[in-house]
This record gives C-alpha cells, structure tokens and sequence, in this order.
C-alpha cells in the first residue's frame, strides 16, 4: 500500500478536457440538434476489458461508448438497475458538446430514446380534435 | 460494462486492505477522434473512504460558496483520492483491486488545481 501523509499529488495532466461521469454526464438532460428535449443521461456504458478479468499492465482503458437511458425509476429508488438488453443506448458518436445539458448532433426523431414520446404524439394526441397543430 | 455497476464498489489494496468506495469515475476526451467530439477514455477512479458517492463535487473544484454547505461537503468526502487506470488490478462485480505501489493522486480537477 502507498500511504502518503500530506496533501495528494496533482494527476498528470491530459491533452483533452475531463469529465467526472457523476459530475459531468449523468442525470443531464439531453437536447438534440434542434434544442428539443430528447431525455436524460442515466446511466453509460463502457467498452474495455470485461468484469472479474484481471488486468493486464498496459491494457488500453476502457472508452465511454454510449449514452444510456431506460425504465430506471423503480430501480433508481429500490436499488439495481434494468438489464442491460432493456437499456436503450445512444451513440457517444452522435454527442455534440457536454455543458449544462448534454446536446447530441442529430436529430432526436431518429432515436429510439424518444419513442413513447413520439407514441404518445401519433397515437393519442392526434387524437385529440386540434391535436394535430400547434395551439393558436 | 456498464458504469453504474462500478459505481459505489468497494476498493481494496492489493493486500485486501480497505480503501473506499467509488464514488465516481474520471475521463478524459482524448480517445478517438469522431467528427463531433472525442472518445472519452477511462482516467481513473475518485475513491471515497467516507461517502459512497459524491455530492456536488465541491472536494474537486475551488468553489467554497455557500461557506456552510461548502465546509460540509468537504468534510463528508475528506480523504478522497484519485487512482489511474494503470493502478488498477481487477474490476470486479462489487469490488475493486489496486496494484501493489499504486499512487493516491489529487481528485481536484484541472481547471480547479489551475484557479
């Protein structure tokens, strides 16, 4: 063990910008392109080496690959968390800029993160008598 | 992996010796290049010896407003320390082990350590 008495040594500095993934990612909202809400950052997912492999000096880290959203509710409040086959992902590819919210760069009407929305619209709203255009 | 499994495991030395809990994880955007933004790649692990999680982040940055809830906040995560990606031995399910020799770094992040 290295126990070092007094205050911590700076971490090495990086090329690129850092984020913290409680601090910086999850729980931020997430906008498309366009600005439209699209959902929330619940949780990510990382592509490296598997759980319970010891890991070799010199293994490349693990990189972020995708975005996670899903029915975490119940589990955020009794503990756990859905299974990973119930976890819809979205692409680290596809995110434009993290700040207060997190934008993607394309559009979120492509996404399967916003399809109860865009069920709800189609098939109950429009419904709706006026349910089809914007209220005047 | 899924991250919210490494969240809040414990972490122990390579003698087994109980360090914390991870109370979150590090990237930096220096991974691959893709036409938006770059592949964040694992820096390390912010380990807690006294919290499971950590709150608002005030032991990482320089913020020390509002004083009460900065001071309070502080205290809770006192003595937590960031490890790199190259100390780590095992990501286990629930648990974590360092390499023997590992270095405690500073969780403060770099705009703050610059400020």
């Amino acid at each position: 063990m290295t126990a070092q008495p007094g205050p911590l040594r700076p971490a090495p500095k990086v090329a690129g910008r850092i984020l913290d993934a409680q601090l910086h990612l999850l729980d931020r909202q997430v906008l498309d392109h366009d600005g439209v809400p699209v959902t929330t950052v619940d949780d990510l997912e990382l592509a490296g080496p598997a759980v319970d492999d010891a890991i070799e000096p010199g293994t490349p880290a693990p990189v972020l690959s995708a975005l996670l959203t899903g029915p975490v509710l119940g589990t955020r409040v009794f503990g756990g968390r859905p299974p990973s086959s119930r976890l819809i992902r979205i692409p680290w590819k596809d995110v434009a800029e993290v700040g207060v919210v997190v934008r993607l760069g394309v559009s979120g009407e492509s996404l399967d993160a916003g399809w109860v929305e865009r069920w709800v619209r189609d098939k109950i709203i429009a419904r709706i008598p006026g349910g089809r255009h914007d209220p005047r | 992996m899924i991250l919210g499994d490494l969240l809040g495991n414990t972490v122990q030395d390579a003698d087994g010796g109980w360090l914390g809990r991870v109370a979150d994880v590090r990237f930096a955007l220096d991974g691959t290049a893709h036409q938006l933004m770059a592949e964040p790649r694992l820096l390390g692990l912010v380990i807690s010896p006294h919290s499971a999680a950590s709150f608002l982040g005030y032991e990482r940055n320089g913020l020390t407003r509002p004083w009460l809830l900065a001071r309070m906040l502080r205290w809770r995560h006192r003595g937590a320390f960031l490890v790199l990606w190259e100390d780590i031995a095992v990501v286990g399910a629930g648990s974590v082990r360092l390499r023997p020799g590992y270095t405690r770094y500073s969780t403060a992040l770099q705009d703050a350590a610059e400020a």
